[in-house]
C-alpha cells in the first residue's frame, strides 16, 4: 500500500514536471502558437456553421433539432479536446517505431505508455477546448436542459468515458504500426470519420452501421448514446443516470484492451538499428 | 552515352532533354518508393473506403423523405462523394511537409546546392507519389464506389473535355497554396501549425465535405470569389451536372484567374525567401 502510494506520488511528481516542459517548448516557436490558436477554432467553427447550413436545408436530423445537435456537438469537440491533450501521440505511433524512438522510453523506470503519452502532453488541445465550451454552453441553452448537479456530474463522468474510449481508438489504430512496421497518418483519416459518427446522431445511419459503432468500435458511446439520456431522447440502448456510468465502463474497458494490445506489440520492437 | 551526343552537338533542345530526365528519375524514384510500403496502401484504401461508405449513408440520411435539395438530387449526391473521395487522391501534396521538414532540420542547404531547382524537385516528388496513387488509390476507391454506392456515371459525359481541364487545374491550384504555405517555414521555422489551418480551409471551404450550395448565399458569394470552391467543387460540379456549360465556363475562367495569381506570387514569394535561408544549427 505504502509502495503504491509512493510510485503514484512519483508519476505525479514526474507529470507536474512534464506539464511544465510542455510549456516551456510550446513557446519556442511562437509562430506555431498563433497557428494553433487560430487553426483548432476555425475548424470546430467552420464545422459548427456547417451543421447549421446542413440544418437550414434539410431541417431537423432524425428529429434532433439544431439545439440538441450544437449540446452533440459542443460535448463531442471537448471529449476530443481532451483526446487531444492526453492521446494524439498514438496518431505519430508509427513513426515512433520506425525511427526507433522508443529505445529512449524503454531505457527508463518508468511506463513506456505513460512516458509516451506523457512526455508528449499536448497543451495545445486547449486551443479545441475553448471552442468546445463554447458551443456546449450555446446548446444548453437552445436546447432548454434543466441543469442540475446531478446533470454536470453526469456530464463529467461522460466526458472521462469518452475521452478513453477515443484514446483507446489512436493507441489501438497506432500499435498496429508494430506488426505493420510502417507509418500510415491515420490521424487524418480517423478525425474525419469521428466527425461523421460523433457529431451527428448514429441513429441516422442504418441499423447495421449501429451495430457496429455500439458493440464493435464503440464511438457510439463517445457521444451519441450519452448525450441523447443526458438529453431525454429515447436512444433504444440505454437512458437515466446509467448511460454515463457505462460510457466510462466501455471507456475503461477500451483503454484496458489498447493497453495489452501496444505491450504485446511493444515485444515485437526492436528499434531502427544502425 | 546520350549525354556525349548532347554535348557534341550542344543543341539547345539537348539540354532541355536532360533538365526533363533529372525531374523524370525523380518521378520514378517516388513510384518506387510509393509501391514498397504495401500496408499503407490497403490502410489507405480501408479508411478510405470506411469514410466513403459513412459519407454516402450521411447523405441518404439527410436526403430521406425529400427528392432535390438545392438543385441536386440523392443519386447526384452519391455521385458526388465517390467522386470527391477519388479526387482527394489526386490533391494530396507533400511539399509543404518537405519544405518544413528540410527548413527545421537544416537539410535545406543541401537541397539547394542540388543541381536541380528545389521546388521542380517538390513538383516531380507530388507528381512522382500521385502517379502511384492513381493505381494504388483512385482506382480500388472508384471499383469499390461503384459496387458498395453507386456507379458513378457522369451526367453529360460531352462535358467530359471540362472536367478534365478543371481537375487538372484543380491540381496545380492545390498544389500552389501547399507550396506557398509551405514557403512560410522559410520565416516562421515551424510550420505544423499553418500546415493544419490551410488543410482545415481546404477541408471545410472547397466542398469537399458538404457542397458550398448549401450554404446561405452571402457566405457562399463570398467562397465562390476564393480560390477553395475551385479545387474541388467546381470539377464536381461539372461532373454531376450540376449548372449550365456557360456558368461551367464561367467558374472556369476564375479558376484560371486564381491560377494565375497563385502562380504568380509562388514566384515572387519564391525569389524573396530562397534569397535568405536561415539553416538551424549549420
Amino acid at each position: 500500500m505504502e509502495r503504491s502510494l509512493d510510485t503514484l506520488r512519483h508519476y505525479l511528481d514526474v507529470t507536474a514536471q512534464n506539464i511544465k516542459m510542455a510549456f516551456m517548448t510550446i513557446v519556442e516557436y511562437p509562430s506555431n502558437i498563433a497557428g494553433w490558436l487560430i487553426s483548432n477554432p476555425l475548424q470546430f467553427i467552420m464545422g459548427f456553421a456547417i451543421i447549421k447550413f446542413v440544418v437550414e436545408s434539410f431541417g431537423e436530423i432524425n428529429g434532433w433539432n439544431y439545439g440538441q445537435l450544437a449540446f452533440l456537438y459542443g460535448l463531442s469537440v471537448i471529449s476530443h479536446a481532451l483526446s487531444m491533450i492526453f492521446f494524439v501521440q498514438g496518431w505519430f505511433m508509427g513513426w515512433y517505431v520506425i525511427e526507433g524512438d522508443f529505445d529512449r522510453y524503454l531505457t527508463r523506470p518508468l511506463g513506456v505508455l505513460y512516458q509516451f503519452f506523457f512526455t508528449n502532453i499536448n497543451i495545445f488541445g486547449i486551443t479545441d477546448l475553448i471552442p468546445g465550451i463554447i458551443v456546449f454552453i450555446y446548446g444548453c441553452i437552445t436546447s432548454g436542459v434543466q441543469i442540475s448537479f446531478m446533470f454536470v456530474i453526469r456530464v463529467l463522468i461522460m466526458l472521462i468515458g469518452a475521452t478513453l474510449i477515443r484514446g483507446g481508438i489512436y493507441i489501438l489504430i497506432g500499435s498496429t504500426s508494430f506488426h505493420t512496421r510502417s507509418a500510415v497518418d491515420f490521424g487524418q483519416y480517423t478525425q474525419e470519420i469521428m466527425d461523421k459518427t460523433t457529431m451527428y446522431p448514429i441513429s441516422m445511419y442504418p441499423e447495421s452501421m449501429q451495430f457496429v459503432l455500439t458493440y464493435l468500435i464503440p464511438i457510439g458511446w463517445v457521444s451519441f448514446y450519452p448525450v441523447s439520456s443526458l438529453l431525454g431522447i429515447d436512444n433504444g440502448i440505454s437512458g437515466g443516470t446509467a448511460t454515463a456510468l457505462i460510457t466510462l465502463a466501455v471507456g475503461l474497458l477500451m483503454m484496458w484492451l489498447a493497453g495489452a494490445y501496444f505491450n504485446s506489440g511493444l515485444k515485437k520492437y526492436e528499434s531502427a538499428g544502425n | 552515352m546520350k549525354y556525349r551526343q548532347v554535348r557534341r552537338t550542344g543543341s539547345a533542345a539537348g539540354f532541355e532533354e536532360i533538365r526533363m530526365k533529372k525531374y523524370l528519375f525523380i518521378i520514378k524514384t517516388q513510384i518506387i518508393k510509393s509501391l514498397t510500403y504495401e500496408f499503407n496502401v490497403y490502410g489507405n484504401i480501408l479508411m478510405q473506403t470506411i469514410i466513403m461508405i459513412t459519407s454516402a449513408y450521411f447523405w441518404r440520411a439527410l436526403y430521406k423523405g425529400q427528392g432535390s435539395v438545392n438543385g441536386v438530387d440523392t443519386d447526384s449526391m452519391l455521385i458526388y462523394v465517390i467522386i470527391s473521395s477519388a479526387l482527394s487522391v489526386l490533391l494530396i501534396t507533400n511539399v509543404e511537409r518537405r519544405i518544413g521538414g528540410s527548413v527545421e532540420k537544416g537539410t535545406v542547404a543541401t537541397d539547394m546546392i542540388k543541381p536541380i531547382s528545389l521546388f521542380g524537385m517538390f513538383f516531380a516528388e507530388d507528381i512522382g507519389s500521385i502517379t502511384a496513387l492513381i493505381f494504388q488509390n483512385m482506382l480500388p476507391i472508384i471499383i469499390i464506389g461503384s459496387l458498395m454506392i453507386k456507379v458513378p456515371v457522369m451526367a453529360d459525359i460531352r462535358d467530359l473535355p471540362l472536367f478534365v481541364i478543371s481537375v487538372i487545374e484543380s491540381f496545380l491550384i492545390n498544389w500552389l497554396i501547399a507550396a506557398l504555405f509551405g514557403m512560410t517555414a522559410f520565416t516562421a521555422v515551424n510550420i505544423n501549425a499553418l500546415i493544419q489551418v490551410k488543410k482545415h480551409l481546404i477541408r471545410l471551404l472547397s466542398g469537399s465535405i458538404i457542397p458550398i450550395w448549401f450554404f446561405p448565399e452571402s457566405v457562399a458569394n463570398v467562397l465562390y470569389a476564393l480560390p477553395f470552391v475551385y479545387i474541388y467543387q467546381l470539377p464536381l460540379s461539372i461532373y454531376i451536372g450540376r449548372g449550365t456549360r456557360a456558368e461551367y465556363l464561367a467558374q472556369m475562367r476564375i479558376q484560371f484567374l486564381w491560377l494565375v495569381i497563385l502562380s504568380a506570387l509562388f514566384f515572387v514569394v519564391h525569389d524573396r525567401v530562397t534569397r535568405k535561408v536561415m539553416v538551424q544549427g549549420g
